[in-house]
């Protein structure tokens, strides 16, 4: 369940993850979503390796098909992840697109 | 001290919606206490493998819940490990009958999750995953998907070699009355189904299913008794991202070796395994993890039939029909493996049979690999 506390509280970690560049290491492209992702689906989720051993589960976005592929170049960016929680506060997260 | 399981008994599996939680409780608990021939008076603890009462049922204290329907007045305890919870609540019940707290304990594995819409029980299911993996709008099948491609791309692994594990999966839970899918499939039926999170398609995928299991354990050995020989457990991150390896389910290589170690057993003398085939491609990485196969040689292996019932190869896995064909109440899945396990070692497997089994082992997996759960019975 979302809260506005918790969105707040996790905006420090993304913070520290917007602006990495990386490259996918795994891909996926979700048809049958979870509920809060329904009018988004399908959507390509991605695993990048942004370097000094970590690694990100995000979505991939900006992208055309040749761009979902392994080893395809990216950088992270913040992003609205789904709807505004009922009290309004709109969840922002990280997300991935493409260098070309 | 040694721990048996004296009863086992499950359910039906399958969209089992005039079915509520606790009749699928007490047909399970009551059949398990009618094969181990106990008097309920006999049990003294409760033991409960479940996920997602919370989340679906609103419903947690889940111990006493269950424990009042079945008019148990002992200690009762939820154990939760996502789609690994049956197993878990097992090692737990083993640990306090070899601690000696208890000499009869029962455990039960229960989900019901087909009251909900299929979005609703992927959200909640995603409750084992990890923030970042929620926050991406990832799902089960998208994280056994993204393991799939690296599995395809290190291995050369192809997409109807994966579906050739629900092809026999299917073949083996035809043989099996309490299955949730009872017809053979082929490979192109699971090649030509829905794309669900590519390259995995709706058959290669297992349900959303209602089911309960249960097993009575006890510290006395007697007639159809089958030895619990090593109960283990490992623990990985949450996340995939974070994980040291993607080719293989680190926590499942973990456990196994553990669990070969306490009961002095090798791989090779595995005579019937149930292994946690949430996904195709989870059955190939369990194959190649619990050591049955070399790593990027289970899958030719499966295609070529050499773990399916009745073929004569070193292993047969899977002759519930596993999670694919059997049925997934991801609750129950850790319990029904072993309660499959006991008729194999028993010898009442009937058309399943796999002859003269006399060395079982359950596999069973929490999440994306977060959590493994070994079990090795003897006969």
């Amino acid at each position: 369940m979302q809260s506005p506390v918790k969105i707040w509280r996790n905006q420090k970690n993304v913070a520290k993850l917007v602006g990495k560049t990386g490259t996918i290491l795994s891909w996926t492209v979700v048809r049958v979503p979870p509920g809060d992702f329904t009018d988004q689906a399908p959507y390509p989720v991605v695993l990048v390796d942004v370097g000094e051993g970590k690694r990100v589960t995000c979505q991939l976005v900006d992208y055309d098909e040749r761009h979902v592929a392994v080893g395809q170049k990216v950088v992270t960016i913040i992003r609205r992840v789904t709807h505004p929680d009922p009290d309004g506060v709109i969840p922002y997260g990280i997300k991935a697109k493409p260098i070309v | 001290m040694k721990v048996y399981v004296s009863g086992a008994a499950t359910t039906k599996f399958g969209e089992l919606w005039g079915v509520s939680p606790r009749h699928l409780a007490r047909q399970a608990v009551f059949g398990a206490l009618k094969d181990a021939d106990t008097s309920e008076s006999r049990v003294e603890a409760l033991f409960v493998g479940n996920m997602l009462s919370g989340m679906l049922g609103g419903q947690e204290h889940l111990g006493a819940f269950f424990a009042e329907e079945l008019g148990f007045t002992v200690p009762a305890f939820k154990v939760e490990g996502a789609c690994a919870s049956g197993g878990l609540a097992l090692h737990n019940a083993v640990n306090s009958l070899l601690s000696g707290q208890y000499e009869t304990v029962a455990v039960l594995g229960i989900e019901k999750m087909t009251d909900h819409k299929p979005e609703d029980v992927a959200t909640a299911l995603m409750g084992a995953g990890s923030e970042e993996e929620r926050g991406a709008g990832a799902t089960f099948p998208g994280l056994y998907a993204i393991l799939a491609r690296v599995h395809m791309k290190e291995f050369g692994t192809t997409e109807q070699e994966l579906a050739a594990v629900a092809v026999k999966n299917h073949y083996h839970a035809t043989l099996n009355p309490n299955a949730q899918f009872r017809n053979l499939l082929t490979v192109e039926q699971v090649m030509r189904s829905s794309r669900i999170a590519d390259p995995l398609k709706l058959l290669d995928c297992s349900p959303i299913s209602d089911g309960a299991s249960a097993v009575i354990l006890s510290t006395k050995k007697k007639k159809g008794s089958i030895e619990v020989a090593a109960s283990a457990v490992a623990t990985d991150t949450l996340g995939l991202a974070q994980r040291k390896s993607l080719t293989e389910i680190t926590a499942t290589r973990v456990a196994s070796q553990k669990a070969y170690g306490i009961a002095g057993v090798a791989a090779g003398d595995i005579d019937v395994a149930e292994v946690h085939d949430c996904f195709t491609i989870a059955e190939v990485l369990a194959m190649e993890d619990l050591t049955f196969f070399e790593k990027g040689e289970a899958a030719g292996a499966i295609v070529r039939g050499e773990t399916t019932v009745g073929k004569k190869g070193k292993i047969v896995v899977n002759t519930s029909g596993g999670l694919k064909g059997c049925g997934h109440p991801v609750g129950a899945t850790g319990i029904k493996q072993v309660v499959e396990l006991v008729d194999q070692l028993r010898g009442v497997g009937g058309e399943r049979q796999v002859p003269h089994a006399k060395i079982g082992l359950a596999h069973n997996v929490g999440g994306s690999g977060a959590t493994a759960v070994i079990h090795i019975l003897k006969g």
